[in-house]
């Protein structure tokens, strides 16, 4: 750690550039990391323990007395008193589509129209924002970048937090299309007392009858032969009916979350997620019965309710884990709040999820699941990327989530940041 | 409907004016009259205390000339018996706009992107904003309107005082009576009153825009008047003025809106010695104690809320209890207050339908009010309150002959108002000669029509309007179509059911208690028929029950859902076995007790020992600490920004407290004790800040920390140069940093002066000798300037700055002016370039209150890092870490341990920053802060390390009283639902009893960021 700041410190007195650092090279040689707290993400936490891996990929985990110490060139670094975690993942986040939030020329993330379901993230996914080195800095490896305008926003895709560039950073692309459903009540704003009124959406029968038809439409479109004109929109959804993409659709109120998966079952779509979900308490056994997963609002948030208990929101992870859905945490708009998504977690063990290690599956191994990309990442399991970082304790708490490395793919990243060198720059000056 | 029209339109053609008009020429020949009526046999309510049975009332020329059992009726006298008729003084209306011209649509003012509005449009030598217009004259403004006055004598109303709906400064009152005649006899008096409202009205200025800048202008323009009295009119003529000092000796009325409008209203008026007249909004019961203490008489509406629909479970969750409590409860508002000794006139502004006055004055009635406060509160009481009572109130001789003719009780379901009375011109609503035909009828058609044993029934409410039925063989039930008019019959029944359209139809008229005549068969067979009444009709049995009187819940303090049943109260306490963060040279102590009594701290120590009668909490594994202090918060109030003038330094925030808002207890259960109410961040010098504690359940003075020192907002930046608000809002100074120096200096030299001729006059004032030795160099007093009063109290060192504020240059920038005009900046907040100019910071003695890790919001925070706390901390600036944001305060504690993880500021030293260091820069240190005998026991008991991000509070207590307890929360969620429960089932039940209900909408409370402006929407709220 030492160390690492020094040559930190070097290099911001010694360069002149305010830019953030380069990503890293490709794995060269096999790693182990050994003797910390390894948290695996499937509920295992392993206190003495290793993890070897080798081209980016997990070649091992273990107890530390079980590693294989005749494997060739092994770069062991010792990680005793720390903590090992999967990177975690943020889904249906903006980083990476907006910048600074007043100006408009920097914000990407709502385009015009209602349906846009060919609209993607991907390629506006700024892999040189100065937000994105901030969340890898509290072990954020990857997010997730999703449209949100319209009604059909587009689709997102899944980003490391690391690249040259989108198509280097991407993980998984166009992961899945993303869907506003029309709300049984609508915010609206009265202008007499300025207060923001929720009430009966008159509009919602005929939106949601045009939602319907567009999905019926698209998929006629794809199990049809070649179609003489094109349509891009349906090309967009074409995997959304093969279960090769997610529906993810934003949902708070309890009958619109009821109706959003009925209507994605209807419409042949096999795999939905709801996200936002914030009256999800009263639905848990739906969404159970229906194996529907939740990717929740951010539980820093308000009751919507006056008379709601002041705390529902932070609990809401605990109860869905009492009623076996599936839930992942999200830091979805305010993108530069990211690098809190493991308080998140935390503040749901104090708030009634069973223990830490349930909490952080929250942010690693469910959400992996929710996106697809458990194959890959999630959880730190031999064969699985090597996309993790090394914590100087409990990752979901202020005061320990301090991290000193962090490798995606195997590749070690520069932990530099716009913050981290500003610090510096004002330590010289007061000459400290 | 058609020939009640028909009756009216004769009366008033056939009729004189009851008053003769000596100044008008005529046109035809003179039709003056005696105008001498004499009712007898009458029932006569002469007023609410004196009732008469069997007696006269003589009228002349529209005044009562006697009443009493005894009057002797003069020849010459038009004599109307009222045997079985009552007659009330007619009923009178305080809170009226009749006969005022329609309000003009409010345009511009900044509203919907429209570019402000920064001086007056009214074009003339009125005041200087247009919301103050006490130079209205409603007496010259007034015109007839009959229809509207119809509608109110169609309730019993034959006078009322009317004036202009319209600023803040509403001008003076004409009371007026609601005959249909030329306005010289229609005003009774002008110019009785005064009248003055929270509301801009229609004024298009920007200024004011927010309650705490409404009450600042209003009292600007109160003392603007006192100075023109004495010195203005040497300098500029003020019609504005003029017209408010000629009116400060009359009775002077405030409409207020709502409970909280009542108290500021008559504050305001304490501070100028007056009693102002409130009109309330009718939830004063939720605050009654309060309200009793103003020591002010209430104009008080009685319009009710619906019920809502609340079937569907889920969606009556968006109806809030407190919303449902009220509905419940607003009825027995008037009760209440007059159980509680709170005088008040009735008025039937407000309702959304005039036409259910009665009957909503009726459900007062149900609910607690007696008939007789509630006839007071219509006559007596608002004639005494405009110094009227010599002419209106009561049917005393002498009194204008206003009253009111009716069939029985004014307040019961069935009373009809036949005849209302004005000056002694009659206008007649209902037909009192009538007779009453209400019963069960035999009815012979001849020859039979087919259908034998034929009844008919006229029944109903209204002997008036009764409703017909005809029964045959006492099974079939046939609805006639009837008309009875001046003793005439007509009547058209289909009798064969299964011929609807096969329609006979009778004519006859009425002989004694007979119906008879001849008509014709649908065939056209002619017949002839009688109806005999074989039963009177007993009224009893379709009477309304209003004896059943329903249960109603009780009061919450504060009234919404997580309000206490009772308010919280110190208690002596001793916490046991907690691990206690001092914030003192102890530190953090282990195993250690804490005993509070009196709201202090008593002693700190191990095993003490429990004095009698005190609460012991087992804090074993839990730590003991003082409550958070929130630096900068913007819960609990009404508005944020008076963002309208590059300066507002007038405006208080303590006018704009909202002690109902959830956010307060949300709060406290996240361990926050107290707060800054801060002004927000639309302009340079903003307003003074309210210090409080969340004492939940305590009206909005209750809040306030005594003897606080006096704080107020400044803000740098984009928000005052109105960066972000869109291409409307470039014109008004400053648009850039450039300006927003000039703004300071400006304003800072302007109060040097202004200090300096104060302390001139006071010297001088001071010291009678010294003014007779120089008598002809007399001063006179300065003209009081609120604005400049708070600025020169901050160059006194009796104000103390709290500046918003993020980039470095206008950091420096403000530390220079202050340097070079001597005062001092005493915290910079969100500073969030801070970390750049800490070393300067230090020097010039400013603290700064930041963000743990906000940034990339807007332009100015690029630069923001979450390692400011810790580099300013280490350049010796007095840091504390706050929320400025309603959700983030309740995890406060999280935001300090940030400054664990962002530069490894010691734990002890992280914690202090969310208590002991914005006590300090508060100025609160010396009572708070810290765990210390004899400092205010504001304790937090946590259920772990506060800084760990599993740590939430089981208790918090303020000034040794318990304001949240995990387990009681609990409790309250319980009983909370059961009271919900029981008022969704009392609804269930009244709109199956028929009572029209609304929708529920939930009404998000809209959450204030510093930013945030009236009229202005905020982020995300457009759709």
């Amino acid at each position: 750690m030492k160390h690492i700041l020094i040559v930190l410190l070097c290099l911001s007195l010694t360069s002149a550039w305010a830019q953030n650092p380069a990503p890293a090279g490709p794995q060269q040689k096999a790693i182990a990391l050994l003797g910390g707290t390894i948290h695996t993400g499937t509920g295992q936490v392993i206190t003495n323990g290793y993890i070897t891996f080798d081209k980016g990929v997990i070649t091992g985990v273990g107890e530390a007395s079980a590693m294989n110490r005749n494997t060739g060139d092994v770069q062991v670094i010792d990680v005793t008193g720390r903590h090992v975690y999967p990177g975690l993942i943020s889904p249906a986040s903006l980083v990476g589509l907006q910048e600074i939030a007043s100006v408009r020329a920097t914000v990407d993330s709502r385009e015009v129209g209602v349906l846009n379901p060919n609209v993607r993230s991907l390629i506006a996914y700024d892999s040189d924002s100065d937000v994105i080195p901030t969340i890898r800095n509290n072990g954020i490896l990857i997010t997730q970048a999703m449209p949100i305008g319209g009604t059909v926003s587009g689709s997102s895709s899944i980003m490391h937090t690391d690249g040259w560039n989108w198509q280097d950073a991407v993980l998984r692309k166009d992961d899945g299309i993303w869907l506003n459903w029309p709300g049984y009540y609508a915010r609206d704003f009265d202008m007499e007392t300025f207060q923001s009124v929720v009430k009966k959406n008159d509009k919602r029968d005929e939106a949601i009858r045009a939602v319907q038809l567009v999905f019926a439409e698209a998929k006629a479109y794809a199990e049809g032969t070649t179609p003489a004109t094109t349509n891009l929109k349906f090309e967009s959804m074409r995997g959304l009916f093969t279960g090769k993409q997610n529906l993810y659709v934003r949902a708070d109120y309890a009958k619109d979350i009821i109706e959003a998966v009925r209507f994605a079952k209807a419409a042949g779509v096999p795999n939905v997620v709801i996200v936002g979900a914030e009256d999800v308490d009263k639905v848990t056994g739906f969404l159970k019965e229906n194996s529907v997963p939740v990717i929740l609002s951010p539980l820093h948030r308000l009751p919507n309710r006056e008379d709601e208990p002041v705390d529902l929101p932070y609990r809401l992870p605990g109860i869905l884990q009492k009623a076996g859905v599936m839930v992942g945490l999200s830091y979805s708009e305010e993108w530069w709040r990211t690098r809190n998504l493991p308080f998140l977690a935390g503040t749901a063990v104090g708030f009634g999820v069973s223990d830490r290690e349930e909490a952080l599956k929250m942010v690693t191994a469910n959400t992996a699941k929710i996106l697809g990309i458990d194959g890959q990442v999630g959880t730190l399991e031999r064969g699985k990327q090597a996309t993790l970082v090394v914590s100087k304790g409990d990752i979901l708490d202020m005061r320990t989530n301090v991290i000193e490395q962090a490798f995606i793919q195997g590749r070690q990243l520069n932990l530099d940041d716009k913050h981290k060198r500003l610090y510096n720059k004002f330590k010289t000056k007061y000459g400290k | 409907m058609r020939k009640h029209l028909l009756l009216l339109l004769l009366a008033v053609g056939l009729a004189q004016s009851g008053l003769a008009q000596t100044t008008f020429p005529r046109n035809g020949v003179y039709d003056e009259r005696p105008n001498l009526y004499a009712f007898t046999n009458a029932t006569i309510v002469v007023d609410p205390k004196t009732t008469l049975q069997n007696a006269t009332l003589l009228i002349r020329n529209g005044r009562v000339e006697a009443v009493g059992n005894t009057v002797s009726v003069p020849a010459g006298a038009v004599v109307m018996n009222l045997q079985g008729k009552r007659i009330y003084p007619s009923l009178i209306d305080l809170d009226s706009d009749y006969g005022m011209p329609d309000l003009p649509p409010r345009r511009g003012g900044g509203l919907f992107n429209t570019p402000p509005q920064l001086e007056s449009n009214k074009k003339g030598p009125y005041y200087w904003n247009q919301a103050i217009q006490p130079e209205a004259d409603a007496g010259l403004l007034f015109k007839v309107i009959n229809p509207k006055a119809e509608e109110l004598r169609k309730l019993g109303f034959g006078a009322v005082l009317t004036h202009a709906h319209d600023g803040i400064a509403r001008g003076n009152g004409t009371l007026v009576t609601l005959a249909d005649d030329r306005e010289n006899t229609v005003v009774l008096r002008n110019g009785l009153s005064q009248h003055f409202s929270f509301s801009k009205g229609s004024s298009g200025q920007n200024n004011p825009n927010s309650i705490m800048g409404v009450v600042a202008l209003l009292r600007q323009a109160m003392y603007d008047a006192d100075w023109y009295k004495k010195n203005g009119p040497a300098e500029q003529a003020n019609l504005s003025l003029e017209a408010l000092n000629r009116a400060a000796n009359l009775p002077a009325f405030f409409e207020a809106g709502d409970k909280f409008g009542v108290l500021r209203a008559d504050k305001i008026g304490d501070e100028f010695g007056r009693q102002f007249i409130i009109r309330g909004g009718g939830d004063e019961y939720q605050r009654i104690d309060e309200i009793k203490a103003t020591g002010a008489t209430l104009i008080l509406p009685v319009s009710y809320p619906q019920a809502y629909d609340v079937e569907d479970a889920w969606d009556a969750d968006n109806v809030s209890l407190a919303e449902m409590k009220h509905w419940e409860m607003a009825p027995a508002n008037p009760g209440m207050l007059a159980q509680a000794g709170i005088p008040f006139a009735l008025t039937s502004s407000g309702l959304k339908t005039r036409t259910d006055f009665m009957a909503n004055v009726r459900k007062a009635i149900e609910n607690g009010l007696t008939e007789a406060q509630a006839l007071e509160a219509l006559t007596t009481r608002p004639a005494q309150l405009i110094r009227a009572d010599d002419l209106l109130g009561t049917l005393a001789v002498g009194k204008l002959a206003n009253f009111i003719v009716t069939s029985g009780n004014l307040f019961a379901a069935d009373n009809v108002i036949y005849e209302n009375w004005i000056r002694g011109k009659q206008y007649i609503l209902a037909n009192r000669a009538i007779a009453d035909l209400r019963g069960t009828y035999d009815l012979n058609i001849t020859p039979q029509a087919g259908t034998s044993n034929l009844k008919l029934l006229i029944t109903g409410n209204n002997p008036d309007k009764p409703d017909f039925g005809v029964t045959a063989n006492d099974t079939i039930k046939l609805t006639p179509k009837v008309a009875i008019d001046n003793n005439l019959v007509s009547m058209q029944v289909a009798l064969d059911k299964k011929q609807p359209n096969a329609l006979t139809r009778l004519t006859g008229y009425r002989n004694g208690s007979t119906l008879q005549g001849d008509g014709q068969l649908p065939n056209g067979q002619t017949v002839t028929w009688s109806a005999t009444l074989s039963k009177p009709f007993s009224a009893s049995a379709t009477k309304a029950d209003t004896t059943k009187k329903s249960t109603m819940g009780g009061l919450l303090y504060p009234f919404v859902g997580m309000g206490n049943a009772k308010k919280p109260q110190p208690q002596t306490l001793l916490i046991r076995n907690a691990t206690v963060w001092t914030n003192e040279k102890d530190g953090i102590m282990t195993t250690t007790d804490v005993l509070v009594s009196n709201g202090k701290i008593a002693q700190v120590g191990k095993n003490l020992t429990a004095p009698t009668g005190a609460s012991v909490i087992d804090g074993t594994g839990k730590h003991l600490t003082n409550g958070i202090i929130d630096e900068h918060s913007h819960i609990a109030l009404f508005s944020i920004n008076e963002g309208s003038q590059s300066s507002t330094a007038e405006v208080r925030m303590s006018d704009a407290i909202n002690p109902d808002d959830v956010n307060i207890y949300r709060q406290l259960a996240g361990g926050v004790t107290s707060s800054q109410l801060l002004h927000g961040s639309a302009n340079a010098i903003g307003g003074q800040s309210a210090l409080v504690k969340l004492k939940w359940g305590e009206p909005a003075d209750g809040l306030l920390i005594k003897g606080a020192d006096g704080f107020i907002k400044f803000a740098l930046g984009e928000n005052v140069k109105q960066a972000n608000w869109g291409d409307a809002n470039r014109v008004r100074f400053p648009q850039t940093r450039m300006g927003v120096e000039q703004v300071y200096m400006d304003h800072f030299v302007r109060a040097k002066e202004y200090a300096k001729a104060w302390n001139a006059y006071n010297a001088q004032s001071n010291t009678p000798k010294a003014r007779g030795k120089n008598a002809t160099a007399t001063l006179t007093a300065p003209r009081r300037d609120l604005e400049l009063d708070a600025l020169a109290e901050i160059l006194a060192k009796k104000r103390f700055i709290t500046c918003h504020s993020y980039v470095q240059s206008e950091i420096n920038m403000l530390m220079h002016v202050a340097d070079s005009l001597g005062f001092k900046v005493n915290t910079f907040t969100h500073i969030l370039e801070g970390y750049k100019v800490a070393d300067k910071m230090a020097k010039h003695g400013a603290g700064g209150s930041t963000f743990s890790d906000w940034w990339a919001y807007k332009m100015e925070v690029k630069d923001a890092i979450p390692y400011n706390a810790a580099l300013m901390a280490r350049e010796g600036v007095t840091v504390s870490i706050n929320s400025d944001d309603a959700e983030m305060a309740r995890r406060l504690n999280q935001e300090a341990a940030k400054t664990v993880e962002y530069g490894g500021i010691a734990e002890e030293d992280a914690w202090k920053m969310v208590t002991l260091n914005p006590a300090k820069l508060l100025h609160l240190d010396s009572h708070m802060g810290s765990i210390r005998p004899g400092k205010d026991a504001d304790l937090v008991l946590w259920n772990n390390h506060p800084l760990s991000i599993y740590a939430r509070p089981d208790y918090t207590i303020i000034d040794g009283a318990i304001y949240y307890s995990q387990t009681g929360d609990e409790q309250n969620r319980v009983a909370m639902q059961a009271e919900r429960a029981r008022l969704i089932q009392k609804m269930i039940q009244a709109k199956a009893g028929g009572q029209t209900t609304t929708r529920p909408t939930a009404r998000r409370q809209r959450m204030w960021h510093c930013e945030d402006i009236e009229g202005v929407m905020a982020e995300g709220e457009n759709k």
